[in-house]
């Protein structure tokens, strides 16, 4: 019984921690990322049109960059 | 199952530093397939109307996976720039003949037309190499370097970056470093700030080479809102600092109630310019700061890419820009996207649409269009479609136009009524072929 | 609530496997369907592999579980291949590419991924003997796979009947 109740607890702490690190409520579980992982969903999908496109704006603008990496895709392993 | 094509590394800062020079930028890591080598190239036409500048250039950007999500990336742009850009003096009524920046001869600008400096003939050389992998499973870590060299310019750079999911890698944070070195070495010299466009054969008011250096932090969070919705939000900090001025721009010096340029008799026997023209002066710092979001939103097969972008700097420009993008599928080989971009910028405090002669000195003036208050809009279309070998091959064609305003508090006597802004168009075309 | 208690890793993590484990006794356990019957390989040692067909190092990992299965599997290995393709034939396309030699049952709603509270792809449950879960691996790695064996020949040889 006490250690189901340690068990039960664990669980909470768990729970608490990932609530804990922001944004726990949204998002998908992990093998529900087939949409993320095409291609075209990807937040750069063509890298070498976007460093042309830069370039371009770089020269002809004031402003530049802006864009971040990391994230979405299938999140695998 | 078709050819998966590999995605290419997140050299964070490519984006941001690189993209100075237009080095190729690379996307978030994805888990990568057998070991081999993924080819994304792309040839560039870009052309401005009226005899500005026109832009050839070939890109390439090659992906080697290596087993367990690890990958180098190495690109290489080359480009080849020729035509005639403003140059920041203003038109007039009658003909205007300005030095070269070499010193060595001049040119001859008609009346009423918008002064050009067709002194743009150059090919510029970029490369890129970048390593990213994963650590401690929920860690990504990426570098890079690029270099670029054009005929009077060189850059170095070097970027590095950490990512790190939380939330199931519902949420990724990601932090980013940039570092960039990058000297003019211009023909003639570089000319000191406000010094006065001198005859041919003189140079006295020329400097060496001039260096900058630039620093670009992104701090970005990525978030996975349901299976169809991504979103990411970047905050960025860029810091310039050395020589920031554009060697080749200058101010016409106007008289304060004409508004006509001040006349300038060259020695005797030898060619000069006609009026009296200053070299422009930037600050020697810059410090901009720019928030990003952008959306991907998958609608049963289409995918519609939004993005959002604000600038603002110490020297008084604020930006907006909007991007739309959406990808509609024909079929399963094919596919159109439309594209548009909005894009408004405020003048810099220091913008200038000509320097009144007699007036206070400024510490501070450029007629640089680039710096000025101006609208644009891009839109675009892009057709994309798969080969026999499962290979991707798109074209894409888009129209840029840009719409400025010179300040009216600066318009003096003749000038009102001129084209003081020299308005751009041009048409970006290219075709890419990844395989 | 004895909080230092729960500091231990060690207990903490067997706290969490005898959570997982408890899911799986007779009587205990949520609402929802599997098409899955893991009682019936008791006395069998299961590795059980949650793949999908778009998960990029799945493709790795099936050539080393076709390996696994056949060096093993007369010591009473079992490995099963659970895929969590919404759609079948997006899964037949990968078995395609990349075939099995082991059984692969589906699971299109998530239900024994969330029971066994899949938190990575792939990932991969090794059940003993006794239906209890031995160890997990999250993702995969192919430098890690001699490691992943081992702890598979540990749990044959140290279950044997």
């Amino acid at each position: 019984m006490r250690r189901l109740v340690t068990a039960r607890l664990s669980a909470v702490v768990f729970c608490l921690a990932a609530a804990a690190s922001g944004c726990s409520s949204m998002g998908v579980e992990p093998w529900e990322r087939d949409v993320l992982a095409k291609e075209e969903m990807q937040l750069t999908t063509d890298p070498v049109e976007a460093g042309i496109d830069d370039h371009i704006y770089f020269s002809k603008e004031a402003s530049s960059g802006g864009r971040g990496f990391g994230g979405g895709g299938c999140g695998c392993n | 199952m078709s050819k998966q094509n590999s995605r290419s590394i997140a050299a964070s800062l490519a984006t941001a530093a690189c993209s100075l020079l237009g080095t190729s930028t690379v996307a978030p890591v994805q888990a990568q397939e057998e070991p081999g080598w993924d080819f994304n190239t792309a040839l560039l036409y870009y052309g401005e109307s009226d005899g500005r500048v026109q832009d050839f250039s070939l890109n390439v950007l090659a992906n080697r996976a290596f087993v367990d999500d690890r990958i180098l990336s190495l690109g290489l742009t080359v480009d080849s720039l020729t035509g005639a850009t403003p140059s920041g003096a203003l038109p007039f009524d009658g003909p205007q003949t300005f030095t070269r920046p070499s010193g060595k001869a001049v040119y001859t600008t008609s009346a009423n037309e918008i002064p050009l400096d067709d002194s743009f003939l150059d090919t510029r050389v970029a490369l890129t190499a970048g390593w990213a992998q994963p650590f401690a499973r929920l860690y990504t870590f990426n570098a890079g370097l690029s270099a670029s060299k054009e005929y009077d310019y060189v850059h170095i750079g070097g970027n590095a970056g950490l990512s790190r999911d939380f939330n199931k890698r519902n949420t990724t944070l990601s932090l980013g470093l940039a570092y960039a070195q990058d000297s003019l070495n211009p023909e003639g010299g570089t000319p000191v700030p406000l010094s006065p466009m001198l005859d041919v054969g003189d140079l006295s008011n020329r400097m060496g080479d001039q260096d900058k250096d630039v620093v670009d932090v992104v701090l970005g969070l990525t978030q996975v809102v349901n299976r169809n919705l991504l979103f990411q939000f970047n905050y960025s900090l860029s810091q310039s600092s050395g020589y920031l001025n554009d060697p080749f721009k200058f101010l016409s010096l106007v008289d304060p109630v004409s508004g006509d340029p001040v006349s300038h008799t060259p020695a005797p026997g030898i060619s000069g310019p006609s009026h009296e023209y200053r070299f422009e002066s930037r600050p020697d710092e810059r410090t901009k700061h720019s928030v990003y979001g952008q959306a991907k939103y998958y609608m049963s097969g289409k995918v519609l890419d939004l993005s959002y972008r604000y600038m603002t700097d110490d020297w008084e420009i604020d930006s907006h820009t909007l991007d739309a993008r959406y990808r509609w599928p024909l079929g399963d080989r094919r596919y159109l996207e439309p594209h548009v971009r909005w894009y408004t910028q405020t003048a810099a405090d220091f913008y200038r649409i000509s320097l009144v002669d007699g007036a206070a000195p400024l510490e501070f003036a450029s007629a640089d269009y680039r710096l000025g208050e101006f609208d644009a809009i891009t839109v675009g279309m892009k057709y994309g479609w798969k080969t026999r070998s499962d290979n991707e091959m798109s074209v894409r064609l888009e129209y840029y136009m840009q719409d400025g305003t010179a300040p009216s508090d600066q318009i003096i006597g003749n000038q009102a009524g001129r084209d003081l802004y020299p308005d751009l168009d041009a048409i970006i075309a290219q075709f890419s072929y990844r395989f | 609530m004895d909080m230092t208690r729960l500091r231990r890793p060690g207990a903490s993590a067997f706290a969490a496997l005898l959570l997982i484990a408890l899911v799986f006794m007779p009587g205990a356990g949520r609402a929802g369907e599997s098409a899955l019957n893991l009682d019936a390989y008791r006395g069998q040692v299961v590795l059980l592999d949650f793949w999908a067909s778009w998960c990029v190092p799945c493709r790795r990992s099936f050539p080393w579980m076709n390996q696994m299965q056949q060096k093993y599997g007369g010591q009473g290995l079992v490995i099963i291949g659970v895929n969590m393709d919404a759609s079948s034939s997006d899964a037949e396309s990968f078995l395609q590419d990349y075939p099995a030699q082991f059984t692969i049952v589906s699971d299109p709603d998530g239900a024994l991924a969330r029971q066994f509270e899949v938190e990575a792809m792939p990932s991969s449950y090794l059940i003993g003997r006794d239906g209890v879960i031995a160890s997990r691996h999250l993702g995969f790695q192919v430098r890690l796979a001699d490691e992943y064996e081992a702890t598979i020949r540990e749990v044959l040889l140290s279950q044997k009947e």
